[in-house]
């Protein structure tokens, strides 16, 4: 997905918060805006186009009741709605053992680059986590990143990396903290 | 020092149900957290806010129409009174009348009714304006000239076309405007004369389709339109539906 600029993150802002004063113009205006992006995620973490349909309408009618709980202090609007999308799939993906998360081919998702993200490289929080990523050991990146786009539980992470349950954890766990200290100096 | 220990250990799981990585039971146990703690809360929010970034590398993809429309009904929109408004009040009507029968305050068949029927009048009324009844498009060629608008009136099933400035169109072809479904094919409307206001009735099936990421397209084509069902001629004019 493209990269948004600061006047959009402010109109998306603007819309979501109409959202929650029940504007169903806005709540059009801004599926019209995202509905792109967050069907990208739902297919990725799904694999299945129709799976990913379902969840984003779950998604979508969840956006509307729960808008007034978007704090634009503590998010963007469209980082709130990714996550919404994000733990709809998730959720699924757990209600669903036999929906396996999508296998990603280890060897071509991932280590260095920001891979096909056009534009992805002008947002500045992507450079910054992209940084920190890039200073994490590669087990560890590779873990974080997998976790991140295939939403798969450890025990489903380990099996796929073929290394015992306790070293994936320590793999994400030890990576998750020096992150945290490299994005929160 | 065990506090910083276990802050560490909360916060791990914070940053694990953001990444995705929690059981089913873990999830649930940290989403109740972030309904119950503005601590959690705000932890949760920052590691979504460092990770999501990453959705950046994920190619957008547009859904089809049909989720719109989903949406749309699932929500209640098009009965005119959003789910919101609608659903809660009728919840405490059947739950109050449960409490009424349950704790044996009399609660007669009439009784029952009459409760019923005055919260029923408490309800708010319904809303009789649709929002996104009416849809508009700006159909423009490449050189950004709109060639024809159009409007569509949900209720009515009906379209209407008018001419902005249209493209001179020779005299053995004529042109005919596609709705153009995100990620489908085009669906014909039918063949309209360039330069006049043409009404079109729209059948359930395009109707279905209509929504914020489909399109409208002018193509020319064969006089009588497209001999195949799909545009065969240069499309001179496109645009977005948008609500109006």
């Amino acid at each position: 997905m493209p990269a948004t600029s600061p006047a959009d993150r402010d109109e998306l802002n603007r819309l979501l918060q109409r959202t929650a004063e029940e504007d169903q113009r806005a709540f059009e205006e801004l599926y019209r805006r995202t509905s792109s992006r967050l069907f990208g995620v739902c297919v990725r973490l799904m694999g299945d186009r129709e799976e990913a349909e379902e969840v984003l309408q779950e998604a979508f009618v969840t956006v509307w009741k729960r808008a007034r709980s978007f704090d634009a202090k503590l998010s963007s609007a469209l980082t709130w709605l990714v996550t919404v999308a994000r733990n709809k799939a998730i959720d699924r993906l757990r209600q669903r053992p036999d929906l396996r998360p999508v296998e990603v081919d280890w060897e071509t998702l991932v280590d260095d680059g920001p891979g096909p993200a056009h534009g992805a490289e002008s947002d500045e929080e992507y450079r910054h986590l992209q940084a920190c990523l890039a200073e994490l050991e590669t087990q560890q990146r590779r873990s974080i990143r997998e976790a991140f786009f295939g939403g798969a539980t450890y025990n489903e992470l380990a099996e796929r990396a073929k290394v015992p349950l306790g070293t994936m954890k320590s793999w994400i766990r030890r990576g998750l903290l020096q992150l945290r200290a490299c994005l929160n100096p | 020092m065990n506090s910083t220990f276990e802050s560490d250990k909360d916060n791990l799981r914070y940053a694990e149900y953001a990444l995705g990585l929690l059981d089913a039971d873990a999830r649930a146990a940290v989403a109740r957290e972030v309904e119950t703690s503005p601590e959690a809360a705000a932890a949760v929010a920052l590691w979504q806010r460092h990770v999501t970034p990453l959705a950046l590398e994920i190619t957008d993809i547009a859904p089809p129409a049909h989720v719109w429309a989903g949406i749309r009904r699932r929500l209640a929109f098009d009965a005119g009174t959003p789910s919101r408004e609608s659903s809660r009040p009728r919840t405490s009507v059947w739950d109050s009348l449960g409490l009424w029968r349950w704790i044996g305050v009399g609660a007669t068949a009439v009784a029952a009714c009459l409760l019923v029927i005055t919260m029923t009048r408490q309800l708010p009324p319904p809303v009789a304006m649709h929002p996104s009844v009416l849809m508009v498009s700006t159909i423009a060629g490449d050189n950004g000239v709109a060639g024809w608008t159009a409007t569509m009136d949900i209720d009515r099933s009906e379209l209407l076309v008018v001419p902005a400035s249209p493209a001179a169109v020779a005299s053995d072809r004529n042109t005919e405007l596609w709705l153009i479904p995100a990620g489908g094919a085009p669906i014909s409307v039918g063949v309209f004369p360039p330069g006049d206001p043409k009404r079109f009735h729209l059948a359930k099936a395009l109707l279905d389709r209509l929504g914020p990421t489909a399109a409208l397209a002018v193509s020319l084509e064969p006089v009588g339109g497209s001999p195949t069902g799909q545009p065969t001629g240069p499309v001179i004019a496109k645009g977005a539906i948008r609500a109006a």
